[in-house]
């Protein structure tokens, strides 16, 4: 028994492990990015992370620590039987969920409305810890016509207990570089650092580094690097279950900055949030199995039904299957903090063993359920059940009347960047022929086959076509390829161009129609459209009549 | 939406249909509307309409099938889903959308046309269309 403990403790001791290999890696990773970074709010992004990764792996050692000193006391100490039922009932995990977070500024009307002077920026963030998790918010540049600092996306952490302490954390910093203002020896350092040349330069930073220097939060790892961006910790504030609610509320900010900092932000005091608590009992079956359920009236026979347990709620289904094929059960028992179980030699119940009541307070009548399990087993596993669901009720309070809902956090945007896109030929749609005999692929398709993709990808429409089109197009318009039986012949194709040569267009040749969907019948010649000039950053008419679903 | 011998024939004074004079570019044109009210369809975190809609400023104009003129560079319905929000409604294919709940929309981009049907606040789009069949079976009634 003992050595199963053990190994399951190290299995979980691997999992902390990996964690932290993979902070550590990320570390490295966000090191060697912010040395490499020479714009401002990349630098400010690249801490950002940096930050974040310290800040877990310091969580992640210390948790490893308390396991192992819980590990050494488990040795040394009674060894707990294995057997016994549980000396206390533990309440059951849930999902706590942050969102629409809203920190109110409030300016000096001066500067808010007269807009003089710099605009000095900042860039904001907030960490979340629960536990031993920790998360991040995207990073938020602000300045002063911004009258609230609002992040846009949800904050999830899915073991969380009754019991949970939601530290919030606000940090800041300055857009602009710190100026004389931080300091001489920074100054020094700094210049020491670019003057000794690169790879030694970075090793004085490196050491600057590990010295560290005076940490102003709690959560995060101080990591001055020289040169880069510092951020400050402006406000913080500590949230528990008192302050879940389906629906937003306003909390107290402790303000951590003061006006010399440098990164300090004119902060109202208050931060507003919607904070929601699934706990898993509401979600998820707590027990199931079958059940013979007294009819109510004049037969008073038992009916046999599949029953599961499931939040505040005892669904009796016909069958199992129900379950699954989304049936209505046949009918529900409602049980929350009012609702009373009894078991054992019922009354009502007069020579059937293994059953149990289930009552009801509904104004002035009581209703009560009365229900058989298979054995004694089955019966003690019932109750189990239910007495847990009745504590689990008692723990997470508000958050099992309904369940809270929430929405899935949508996968933050990634920046804008075409990276690791695969070739565009393999995108390519082949148009259909439009001539017996001719080739496949209009060698001008390419180029607005191209087009149109580039345009999908940039999720935005291309208004206007590349400007090196320009050099080789000038022709109207004709109609879409798939109609072979087509009206137009004319100025179509005089120069057929074969496959795989370098293209050079007539000017007679054909732009093509890649409108999806379009329909197959003949529109009329269009007219003629006016020549235009052939500068290679002209605006051309737009080549795209593109349809969209609404 | 060329063959308007299918059509039912309208007359004037048939509610719905109207005919208004207006000026566009200097010209003078007579068009018959319609008034298409969509109650919009909840698909899981969607609200859908049912049809698909051509045409912008930004757009091609000569490659519309639907238009009459092909200069003209406003938003078409292109497919009208069976069975949808826009079908019960009484929209149909080759519609020219002027106004959307009050907006215009003959003088927009593609995009801008696209949010306008599909604000998540509306449940209820209220189309203004122009319908040539419509025009021309009206033409048609008063002329016999």
């Amino acid at each position: 028994m003992l050595y199963i403990r053990q190994m399951a403790l190290s299995l979980e001791d691997t999992e902390l492990q990996r964690k932290l290999d993979h902070e550590i890696r990320m570390r490295e990773g966000a090191c060697k990015l912010l040395a490499a970074c020479s714009q401002r709010e990349q630098a400010l992004e690249a801490t950002k992370s940096l930050l974040v990764c310290n800040s877990r792996i310091l969580n992640y050692m210390g948790e490893l620590q308390r396991r192992k000193e819980a590990q050494v006391l488990g040795k040394t100490g009674r060894r707990p039987s294995d057997s016994g039922p549980p000396a206390e009932r533990s309440p059951c995990r849930g999902r706590v969920c942050i969102s629409d977070l809203r920190i109110p500024l409030m300016w000096k009307d001066t500067e808010y409305f007269k807009n003089k002077g710099d605009l000095h920026r900042w860039a904001v963030f907030l960490l979340l810890q629960l536990g031993e998790h920790i998360q991040d918010t995207e990073m938020i540049l602000v300045d002063r016509t911004l009258t609230d600092i609002s992040f846009q996306n949800s904050v999830l952490f899915s073991e969380a207990g009754p019991d949970f302490e939601l530290r919030l954390e606000l940090y800041g910093a300055c857009m602009e570089e710190e100026g004389a203002l931080v300091g001489a020896p920074k100054r020094l350092a700094t210049k020491l650092s670019s003057s000794l040349g690169r790879s030694s330069g970075r090793r004085v930073r490196a050491s600057l580094e590990s010295a560290g220097g005076s940490g102003s939060s709690p959560i995060l790892l101080p990591t001055p690097t020289v040169g880069g961006p510092r951020y400050h910790l402006l406000a913080h504030t500590t949230l528990t279950l008192a302050a879940v609610q389906d629906g937003f509320r306003t909390h107290d900010l402790t303000l951590a900055s003061h006006e010399e900092n440098p990164a300090w932000l004119p902060l109202y005091g208050s931060v507003c949030c919607r904070l929601v608590a699934q706990p898993l009992c509401m979600t998820q079956p707590t027990a199931t199995g079958t059940l013979r359920v007294q009819q109510a009236g004049e037969l008073q026979d038992w009916a046999r039904v599949h029953g599961v347990l499931k939040g505040t709620n005892l669904f009796c289904y016909r069958q199992p299957e129900d379950l699954d094929t989304g049936e209505e059960p046949l009918f529900t028992i409602a049980i929350n903090k009012e609702t009373r179980v009894r078991a054992g030699d019922l009354d009502q119940a007069a020579g059937r063993p293994f059953t149990l009541s289930i009552s009801n307070q509904y104004g002035e009548d009581e209703v009560t359920h009365t229900l058989q399990t298979e054995s004694r087993g089955a019966l003690q596993s019932w109750m189990e059940a239910l007495w847990q669901l009745f504590f689990d009720m008692s723990q997470w309070k508000q958050c099992c009347d309904e369940v809270m809902k929430i929405e899935t956090p949508a996968p933050r945007k990634p920046p804008q960047v075409l990276a690791k896109q695969g070739s565009l030929y393999h995108e390519t749609v082949l148009s259909e022929p439009t001539a017996p005999g001719g080739p496949a692929i209009e060698p001008l398709d390419d180029i607005a086959a191209v087009t149109d993709i580039l345009a999908q990808r940039e999720g935005a429409r291309l208004e206007t076509p590349p400007p090196w089109l320009v050099m080789f197009t000038e022709q109207p318009a004709l109609p879409s390829p798939c109609s072979p039986a087509s009206v137009a012949p004319a100025p179509a194709r005089t120069h057929p161009l074969p496959w795989g040569r370098p293209r050079t267009f007539s000017l007679d040749a054909v732009p093509p129609d890649h409108s999806l969907g379009a329909s197959c019948s003949v529109a009329p010649l269009p007219q003629q459209r006016s020549p235009r000039s052939r500068g290679l950053c002209s605006k051309g008419p737009p080549r795209t009549w593109l349809q969209s679903p609404v | 939406m060329r063959g308007n011998s299918r059509r039912p024939r309208l007359s004037p004074s048939s509610p719905g249909v109207k005919t208004r004079r207006f000026c566009t570019h200097g010209r003078q044109r007579e068009c018959v509307k319609q008034r298409v009210e969509i109650h919009k369809l909840r698909q899981g975190e969607n609200l859908i309409l049912g049809f698909s809609i051509g045409g912008g400023i930004d757009q091609d104009p000569s490659q519309n099938p639907f238009s009459e003129d092909k200069t003209d560079k406003g938003i078409y319905v292109t497919r009208v889903s069976e069975g949808g929000p826009a079908e019960i409604a009484g929209l149909q294919i080759g519609d020219k959308i002027m106004q959307v709940n009050g907006w215009d929309m003959t003088m927009v981009t593609h995009d801008q046309a696209r949010k306008r049907l599909t604000k998540r606040s509306e449940e209820v789009v209220r189309l203004l269309v122009t319908r040539q069949s419509l025009q021309k079976a009206v033409q048609q009634s008063m002329l016999s």
